[in-house]
């Protein structure tokens, strides 16, 4: 019992000292009454209507979600490589916050924004990142890809009993290159799951020129993530 | 002289964009290919050596991918424009199934040969990371240039490569058309 009081200090204090260095991103929050509290990361592209409704839609069910687009919150170009230069000190405090709550807390990133939030995992304190689920949607890690080489990766610190699942869009050159990736998750310490997502491309909510079922599916993002959540038992 | 100038500097920047846009395609050192074993749409099993003494043109790509569509028709003009000569397009779907790349092909004519690589073996052993990705191999099967993203195929600096190729085989007498 008093290791586990001392053990809550020193991460209170670790958190006030993250906290007296980092900023808090500017985001919008969609509150519920409900127990658990999702922090979606928008892409290098912005948040999309898509995005923003889904929030509404999980709210209305009970999760709190907090919405981040990084871009518009560090006025950065709006391309994938601007997420590489978040600052994840500020992420990581973010997810601090989010757990002063007492809430359940998932974070979903799309596409490169896993980088930031895979950094910023890393720098939280065992305990709070072994509560920490993380949802990743098609993430982009490398550093590098060139045909005819192996894939290069970018190191994204130790993930070590961080919860990732990887949610790929079947249709995606990306697709085939999916254990390489969890293997590497693994290889930094990080308990991996994944689901293959059927006759999606990447970014299927939010892409100029949607299939029906694309269409079908943006709609229905917010029942799509509670399912993947419940399904890997972060409820 | 101020619209001389102004025509100059018009001049030098078309250059620059035609030369951007034109810089898609990476040379090599004559790299050995990597195994290629797929399956036609009969089901026959096809490789590299099927194709030896002709240039390969090898592309990897998908029916959900936008600019892999854009890209086929020139590479039907390509296979028109070069009919007789020592070339062979081979377009290989990366991780789709035969009725994907069937139902596509049954609104979209296509004369060269498309392979399947439903397991997406040949995609890991090529590494390709992008669609579309084309390889182009020599005579002797090896891979001469590597292009990430589409072009048109029967223009430009697509068609000079292609045709450079085609003067470079062995025993070719090096003449251009």
């Amino acid at each position: 019992m008093r290791m586990r009081i001392f053990s809550f200090f020193l991460s209170g204090l670790w958190l006030c000292a993250l906290a007296a260095h980092a900023g808090m991103p500017e985001y919008q929050t969609f509150p519920a009454d409900g127990q658990r509290l999702l922090l979606w990361v928008a892409s290098g592209q912005g948040r999309s209507d898509a995005e923003l409704v889904a929030a509404r839609n999980l709210a209305r069910q009970g999760v709190e979600v907090w919405s981040l687009d990084p871009t518009s919150a560090y006025f950065l170009p709006p391309v994938a490589s601007s997420m590489d230069a978040l600052p994840v000190e500020d992420l990581a405090a973010w997810f601090g916050a989010a757990q002063e709550t007492g809430k359940r807390v998932a974070v979903f990133a799309v596409a490169r924004a896993a980088v930031p939030v895979l950094r910023a995992a890393a720098l939280l304190q065992p305990g709070p990142r072994s509560r920490l689920c993380v949802v990743l949607m098609h993430p982009n890690l490398y550093t590098v890809t060139t045909p005819l080489d192996e894939p290069d990766y970018l190191d994204p610190g130790d993930l070590s009993g961080l919860r990732v699942r990887v949610l790929q869009p079947r249709r995606s050159a990306a697709t085939p290159w999916l254990p390489g990736l969890l293997e590497r998750l693994s290889q930094h310490g990080a308990i991996v799951s994944d689901a293959l997502l059927e006759n999606l491309r990447e970014d299927y909510w939010m892409r100029e020129t949607p299939t029906d079922f694309e269409m079908a599916a943006g709609r229905h993002m917010d029942g799509m993530l509670l399912h993947q959540l419940d399904r890997w038992g972060c409820k | 002289m101020q619209v001389r100038h102004v025509l100059a500097v018009l001049f030098v920047g078309l250059c620059w964009i035609s030369s951007a846009k034109a810089a898609g395609f990476e040379t090599r050192a004559a790299l050995p290919a990597p195994e290629l074993k797929a399956h036609d749409l009969s089901g026959a099993t096809r490789t590299l050596a099927d194709y030896r003494g002709k240039v390969v043109l090898l592309n990897f790509w998908a029916t959900w991918c936008p600019p892999c569509l854009r890209e086929m028709p020139s590479l039907e003009r390509l296979r028109i424009r070069m009919a007789g000569q020592a070339l062979e397009i081979v377009a290989i779907s990366s991780a789709e199934t035969p009725e994907e790349v069937k139902a596509y092909l049954s609104k979209m004519k296509l004369g060269f040969p498309i392979l399947l690589d439903s397991d997406s073996s040949n995609t890991r052993r090529w590494k390709v990371f992008a669609l579309p990705t084309t390889f182009v191999l020599d005579a002797e099967g090896r891979i001469r240039h590597v292009l990430t993203g589409p072009t048109e195929w029967d223009e430009g600096e697509a068609l000079a490569v292609i045709d450079g190729m085609l003067a470079d085989r062995p025993g070719h007498a090096n003449k251009k058309k």
